[in-house]
C-alpha cells in the first residue's frame, strides 16, 4: 500500500508552486486579520486530491491498479490514508504559523480560539472528502461534482423546507450544553464519517469492473 | 508438460456481448498468441484471468494456482501491459520505480533502469511527453522488472516501429528460454506471433474457435484457390469456410494432404495468421 501512497504524492509535486503560492496568501491574510483563512489549506489538500481521480481516470489506472498484487485491496485505502496525511500535515503548518502570528501581533496567544478553527478547518475538509470519494468511486469524477452540487442544494433546500415546520432555533438552544463538549465530539464525528466513508468507497470499488 | 495457466470454461454475461466457455491451457516455456478482432473478447478474457473483471463463472489456474483464492501470491509473479492502462500520465518513469518497489517483493530498481537505458527512455521526463512507442516500451520495461514467471500481455506491440518491435519480440523470446516462464500475448500484428508464438488461440465472438500449436496450424491448415465450377464439386464437410471474389474462390481447409488426395490438387497455399483470421471471421459456410 505504501507504493500507492507514494504515488498520490508524487502526482502532486507539481502544485508545490501553487502551494507556496497559498501559503504566502495565507501568512499575509493572518498577518493582517483580514479574514480566517484557517480551513485555506486542508481545503486545498482534498481539492488538489480530486485532481489525481481525474489523472486516474484518464490514464485508466484502476484497471491496471487491480492487476497488481492487492491493487484493489489497498487502492482505495491508500487515496485516504493521502488525503488524510496530507490534510494532517498542512493542519499542523497552519497551527504553527497561526501560533506565531498570532504571538507576534498580540504577544499571547488564545489556543482555544486557534483550536476550534483548526477543528472546523478539518471537519470541513473531511466532509467535503466523505462525501465526495464515494460519490467519485460510483460515478466518477465528473458525475461526482454534479452530485456534489445535488447534494449541497438539496440539502439546503430540504432544510429550507423544514424551517417552516420544524423550530431549529429551539433545537440549537436545547443543544447548547454539548458546547463544551465540542473539542471531543468533532473528533468522533470525523473518525465516524471518513470511516463509514471509507467503507462505502471500499465497497463500491470492490464491486466495479474497470 | 505442465501448464502455466489453464482457463476452462470461462464465462461472462454483459448486455450485448458474452464470453461462452473459454478454455485453453498454456504450457511453460510457451508463448501463446491470442487472436481475434477488435471486441472478440480478448481484453475481457485477460481482465477476467486478472480478476480485473469479477462475476464471471468458470475456472482459471495460474501457476496451478486458484486465481481468486490465491490472488496476491499469483500477481507477484505475474507481469502485465495492458491496452491503454497504466500510471497517469503527470508521473516520471523514475517514479514509476519509487512506487513499484513498495508493490512487488522482487522489484529489481537495477533491471528497471537497464531496461529504460536499453529502449532509449529519458526517466526525468513525463509520461505524457512520451511517444505512443515510448509509452508502449515504459509498460513493457515496468512488466519485466520484478522478475516475473508469467507475462499477460494485451498489445504490447501497438504502435511500436518495426525495429522496436523486434527488439522486444527479442526480449520475449529470452524471456521464455528458462522453460519456467511463459507468455500470452494477444495481438492484431499477425506478423509478430508468427515469429514467436508456439500456440495459437483464436477467439471470435466470445468463443474460442481455435487453440492449436503454431506448426499444427502451419502444416495441417491451408488455403484452396479454384474457379467457381471447381468450388461446387467440393464438398462442404471438406472445407472450413470459403470466401468468394470476382474471380476465384478461396476455401480454408483444415487438413491439407487429406484434402490433395480427394481431390487430386496439386498445391494448396501455406496459411498466413492474417489469412486464417479473414476466412474465419468473414469467410461463409
Amino acid at each position: 500500500m505504501l507504493g500507492l501512497i507514494k504515488k498520490d504524492f508524487l502526482m502532486l509535486k507539481g502544485n508545490f508552486k501553487t502551494w507556496l503560492i497559498l501559503l504566502f496568501v495565507y501568512i499575509v491574510m493572518a498577518f493582517q486579520e483580514s479574514m480566517s483563512l484557517t480551513f485555506l489549506l486542508p481545503f486545498m489538500c482534498v481539492v488538489t486530491m480530486l485532481s489525481t481521480f481525474s489523472y486516474d481516470s484518464y490514464n485508466k489506472w484502476d484497471a491496471y491498479v487491480c492487476s497488481l498484487p492487492d491493487g484493489r485491496k489497498n487502492s482505495v485505502r491508500a487515496k485516504y490514508i493521502a488525503t488524510l496525511l496530507l490534510v494532517f500535515v498542512t493542519v499542523l503548518i497552519t497551527t504553527i504559523l497561526t501560533i506565531i502570528i498570532s504571538y507576534y501581533r498580540t504577544n499571547t496567544v488564545n489556543l482555544s480560539s486557534i483550536g476550534e478553527s483548526i477543528f472546523g478547518a478539518i471537519f470541513a475538509t473531511t466532509l467535503l472528502q466523505s462525501i465526495m470519494y464515494p460519490a467519485i468511486y460510483k460515478y466518477g469524477v465528473e458525475k461526482a461534482r454534479i452530485t456534489i452540487f445535488i447534494v449541497i442544494f438539496g440539502t439546503a433546500l430540504v432544510g429550507g423546507v423544514l424551517s417552516k415546520y420544524i423550530d431549529f432555533e429551539f433545537i440549537i438552544q436545547r443543544l447548547v450544553f454539548l458546547e463544551k463538549y465540542i473539542m471531543i465530539i468533532i473528533p468522533v464525528v470525523i473518525v465516524v464519517m471518513v470511516y463509514i466513508s471509507y467503507r462505502i468507497s471500499e465497497a463500491i470499488y470492490k464491486r466495479k469492473e474497470y | 508438460m505442465e501448464n502455466i495457466l489453464e482457463v476452462k470454461n470461462l464465462s461472462k454475461k454483459y448486455t450485448e456481448f458474452e464470453l461462452k466457455n473459454i478454455s485453453f491451457e498454456l504450457p511453460k516455456g510457451m508463448i501463446m498468441g491470442f487472436i481475434g478482432e477488435n471486441g472478440a473478447g480478448k481484453t475481457t478474457t485477460i481482465k477476467s484471468i486478472l480478476n480485473i473483471i469479477g462475476n464471471y463463472k468458470g475456472e482459471v489456474k495460474v501457476f496451478g494456482l486458484d486465481n481468486k483464492n490465491d490472488e496476491r501470491e499469483i500477481k507477484e509473479d505475474i507481469g502485465v501491459v495492458l491496452d491503454d492502462m497504466f500510471f497517469p500520465e503527470i508521473l516520471l518513469p523514475k517514479d514509476i520505480n519509487t512506487i513499484m518497489k513498495d508493490v512487488y517483493k522482487k522489484w529489481d530498481s537495477d533491471l528497471y533502469f537497464k531496461y529504460l537505458t536499453d529502449f532509449n527512455l529519458p526517466k526525468d521526463k513525463q509520461i505524457k511527453t512520451y511517444s505512443k512507442g515510448m509509452r508502449k516500451k515504459l509498460e513493457i520495461a515496468t512488466a519485466l522488472s520484478h522478475h516475473p514467471k508469467l507475462l499477460i500481455l494485451d498489445e504490447p506491440t501497438s504502435g511500436l516501429d518495426p525495429i522496436a518491435r523486434n527488439e522486444v519480440i527479442d526480449i520475449f523470446r529470452d524471456f521464455i528460454q528458462n522453460e519456467e516462464c511463459g507468455v500470452l500475448l494477444s495481438s492484431h500484428i499477425t506478423t509478430d506471433l508468427e515469429h514467436i508464438a508456439d500456440y495459437i488461440t483464436f477467439i471470435n465472438n466470445g468463443e474460442i474457435i481455435l487453440s492449436k500449436t503454431k506448426d499444427e496450424l502451419i502444416e495441417q491448415y491451408g488455403i484452396v484457390k479454384c474457379t467457381e465450377s471447381e468450388f461446387k464439386k467440393i464438398d462442404n464437410q471438406d472445407y472450413i469456410k470459403y470466401k468468394k471474389t470476382k474471380y476465384e474462390c478461396e476455401l480454408l481447409v483444415e487438413n491439407k494432404n487429406e484434402f490433395k488426395k480427394k481431390y487430386n490438387v496439386n498445391t494448396i497455399d501455406k496459411i498466413s495468421l492474417e489469412d486464417l483470421m479473414v476466412l474465419m471471421v468473414k469467410g461463409e459456410k
